[in-house]
């Protein structure tokens, strides 16, 4: 089902925390809500959820405004980051409380929490408590919960934050999985850009209570409209050079100078800064930049270096394993110039 | 491993000494006490044995004759009532005539015994007859013996030959310590005043507990916890004035809002209704406020521990549970209260207990009445062995019933351990990964 804001708006007391958002995620559409701490993606979830009211502003599921049903009466399902599942409770009692609550026949409740447990695979634990099972465990109990009254739009609050990493990796194709196989519209909300990236259709990279950008992963990753989306995604970070702007080009200190299309409007002596990804520093590329090796990091198949430039400022290079490179040593290695990313002084891609 | 083992003796043995002297040292005391027939009348100590009226009642029913015999005045013509008698510097006939011809001679009257004094040659003056007799008066009537040596060897001087049995029987009904008895279990056993009064206190207990230590308790703190943080502080802050209190001036303030001149009677009088004692007027009327008082003072601490064991539920389960559908009553049936079963189970205990033993505000407000309506057990226990009517405190009796009670706590806390099904509280979870 469709879920779109309208124009929403929530503020607590006199904090605004979002002002005037627009956001439409598509029927079966996977979309991340990603964003640093504080930045208002809880809020939103939990006004699309019925837990908080909006100021002001719209909230539609398909053609319904819910603006003003309590959570009760809108059909959501919600994976909570802690997973609140209810400790007194078994698995399949916990599974099955969305039914409970509508006085549905007992048989029938057990029958369809059955049917959603061996979906997440946790048919062999019905009788167990929250206590007795693994983070993991917990995870699918929760995420079963919220499937079983089939919502019209599955809310994940930060649900991997709490496991190990390798639950993480798990779990992160399993609910991809599950969403695919039912169907069902999600959005995830998380601070993850890994998360984000492998798990969703579209990222909408909230800042400060707005939407910066909404597209695809890859598209986010190559052409981010501000600095803050590119430091955002991408891990290893990407690198940022302040410099200027002189005849077109991007110069940093004495050395470096890059003629970039982008700049050909840009008067001289404009502040600028140019974001490099480690991918796109390293043994090929059209710009030699010289400095010294900071720090190595072996990640098994490949190396991450930082590279410390005359200036101070840091260049990470991500590069295939090479044995003859060691902290210390100076280095000139080349820059992409065509893969640079260059911004505004107020962050805005050029 | 040793070392560390007597270390802790030694360090907890003040607290062990302190439990020992005054929580357990109570209990024990509490049980000899009621296994005595200790009161005003026997005190503490060792008693003496006593030929009072009481004594001889107390031995007719068994052996009405011998009894009626101690009772009855004996007159002994003995030496040591001749020598009193010459002391008197009377005429000396009558000591040589005494001695002479009546020596031994026992009178069962005080008439017979002074028809002989009488007919004597030097013949007395009524005035001196009166005085001779008394002389010779030997009866054991309302005298004190010190040990039971001599009080049977002055019932034998007065020609009593008593039997073992007899001996036996005597000494018991005269003896005025306290004695070894479990008579206290019987009286309460038995007695229909204490049936009703143990129908009071499971009706005021039953009552009190339901309506207001547990069920406003949790009337209240489902309320605030559904309430505005701030108007939630207030409302329990107002529940929680009867308990802070002093309980003799919250009391009073009962008594002034139900006194024939106080503010219901006045209320009341504006409808034509005439001046009343509400408190003290009907049973029902004194049950209603006792259980008032008792209650608004109660329901505070349930209030505080329910309240707080609703804060410890995380919010996220009260989101997931609105998420997942659930009403405010479905939230309480579902959420709440299954949560709130060990602090149910304590509050329910520990107020069971406390009812059970607490009297202060009945002392207070009805003292037991109106006549013993509202009398319950700890207050007739208290009634019974240190504020006593009659002045003849029954600190036996009273020990008994407190440790009834005591029993009656423990049988209580067993119970509910049982029904709230401590055991599952308490089991431990199998985690696994």
């Amino acid at each position: 089902m469709r879920i779109l804001l309208d124009k929403f708006s929530k503020s607590f007391g006199s904090t605004k925390v979002i002002e005037e958002m627009d956001l439409e995620v598509g029927s079966g559409e996977m979309l991340a809500l990603l964003g640093p701490s504080g930045c208002g993606k809880s809020t939103t979830l939990f006004a699309i959820c019925g837990i908080h009211r909006p100021t002001s502003g719209r909230i539609l599921f398909g053609d319904r405004d819910v603006t003003g049903l309590p959570s009760q009466e809108r059909n959501v399902g919600v994976v909570f980051q802690s997973y609140a599942l209810y400790p007194h409770m078994t698995v399949a009692e916990n599974i099955g409380f969305p039914l409970t609550v509508r006085r549905m026949a007992a048989a029938n409740i057990r029958k369809e929490a059955a049917e959603i447990a061996a979906l997440v695979h946790i048919d062999n634990l019905l009788d167990r408590r929250p206590a007795q099972l693994s983070g993991g465990q917990q995870q699918r109990v929760a995420l079963a919960r919220a499937l079983i009254r089939r919502p019209d739009v599955l809310l994940l609050d930060e649900p991997l934050a709490n496991l190990d990493a390798k639950l993480r990796l798990e779990m992160r194709s399993e609910i991809r999985r599950l969403q695919k196989e039912t169907g069902i519209t999600a959005i995830l909300v998380t601070h993850d850009q890994v998360e984000a990236m492998s798990m969703c259709d579209r990222i909408a990279i909230m800042k400060a209570g707005e939407i910066v950008q909404i597209s695809t992963p890859s598209e986010m990753y190559n052409d981010p409209r501000t600095a803050f989306v590119a430091g955002f995604l991408g891990n290893p970070p990407i690198s940022f050079l302040k410099g200027m702007a002189e005849g077109g080009a991007f110069v940093f200190g004495n050395s470096i100078r890059l003629m970039l299309p982008a700049l050909a409007a840009i008067p001289d002596g404009a502040v600028l800064t140019l974001g490099v990804r480690p991918e796109h520093f390293g043994t090929s590329g059209d710009v030699q930049v010289e400095g010294k090796v900071a720090f190595a990091e072996t990640q098994g198949r490949e190396n991450l270096y930082d590279v410390v430039l005359p200036d101070r400022s840091v260049l990470r290079s991500i590069q295939p394993v090479r044995n003859d490179v060691a902290v210390g040593d100076p280095v000139c290695w080349s820059l992409d110039s065509k893969a640079a990313l260059v911004f505004a002084e107020d962050g805005r891609r050029l | 491993m040793r070392t560390s083992r007597t270390l802790g003796l030694i360090m907890i043995a003040p607290a062990a000494i302190m439990i020992l002297l005054f929580f357990l040292m109570p209990v024990v005391l509490t049980a000899v006490f009621s296994l005595t027939n200790m009161s005003t009348a026997t005190g503490i100590s060792g008693g003496a044995y006593q030929v009072t009226q009481a004594a001889v009642n107390r031995l007719t029913t068994d052996m009405p004759e011998l009894a009626a015999a101690i009772a009855g005045p004996r007159f002994v013509i003995d030496e040591e009532g001749v020598a009193a008698l010459e002391a008197l510097k009377l005429k000396p006939g009558l000591a040589a005539e005494l001695r002479a011809e009546h020596l031994g001679e026992v009178f069962a009257s005080r008439r017979e015994a002074e028809r002989v004094i009488k007919a004597l040659k030097d013949r007395p003056s009524t005035r001196e007859v009166k005085r001779i007799s008394d002389l010779f008066n030997r009866s054991v009537l309302n005298t004190r013996f010190e040990t039971r040596q001599a009080l049977l060897e002055s019932l034998r001087k007065l020609g009593f030959n008593l039997g073992p049995e007899e001996q036996e029987a005597v000494a018991k009904a005269t003896y005025t310590g306290w004695v070894w008895t479990a008579d206290n279990f019987r009286t309460i056993g038995n007695s229909p005043d204490m049936a009703q009064i143990f129908l009071n206190t499971a009706f005021y207990v039953a009552v009190t507990l339901l309506f207001f230590n547990v069920g406003y308790a949790l009337f209240l703190a489902l309320t605030t916890h559904y309430m505005a943080a701030a108007t939630a502080s207030i409302f329990r802050a107002v529940w929680l004035l009867p308990r802070i209190t002093p309980v003799v001036i919250y009391v009073l303030m009962w008594k002034w809002l139900t006194w024939d001149n106080g503010f219901l009677s006045l209320f009341m009088g504006q409808f034509g209704y005439p001046p009343r004692n509400y408190l003290l007027d009907n049973a029902q009327g004194a049950w209603f406020f006792v259980i008032l008082i008792n209650g608004f003072i109660g329901a505070s601490m349930g209030m505080l521990v329910f309240s707080s064991a609703i804060k410890a539920i995380p919010e996220t389960q009260f989101h997931a549970s609105e998420v997942d559908g659930a009403s405010r009553w479905q939230q309480i049936r579902y959420i709440i209260l299954p949560q709130l079963r060990w602090p149910i189970l304590f509050v329910t205990c520990y107020q069971t207990l406390s009812l059970l033993a607490s009297f202060n505000e009945i002392l207070l407000s009805t003292r037991g009445g109106p006549g013993r309506a509202t009398e319950v057990w700890s207050l007739a226990a208290y009634h019974t062995a240190l504020q006593n009517y009659t002045g003849n405190l029954e600190y036996g009796l009273g020990a008994a019933m407190a440790l009834v009670l005591v029993v009656i706590g423990v049988i209580l806390s067993l119970i509910y351990l049982r029904v709230f099904r401590y055991d599952t509280l308490i089991s431990k979870p199998l985690i696994e990964d």
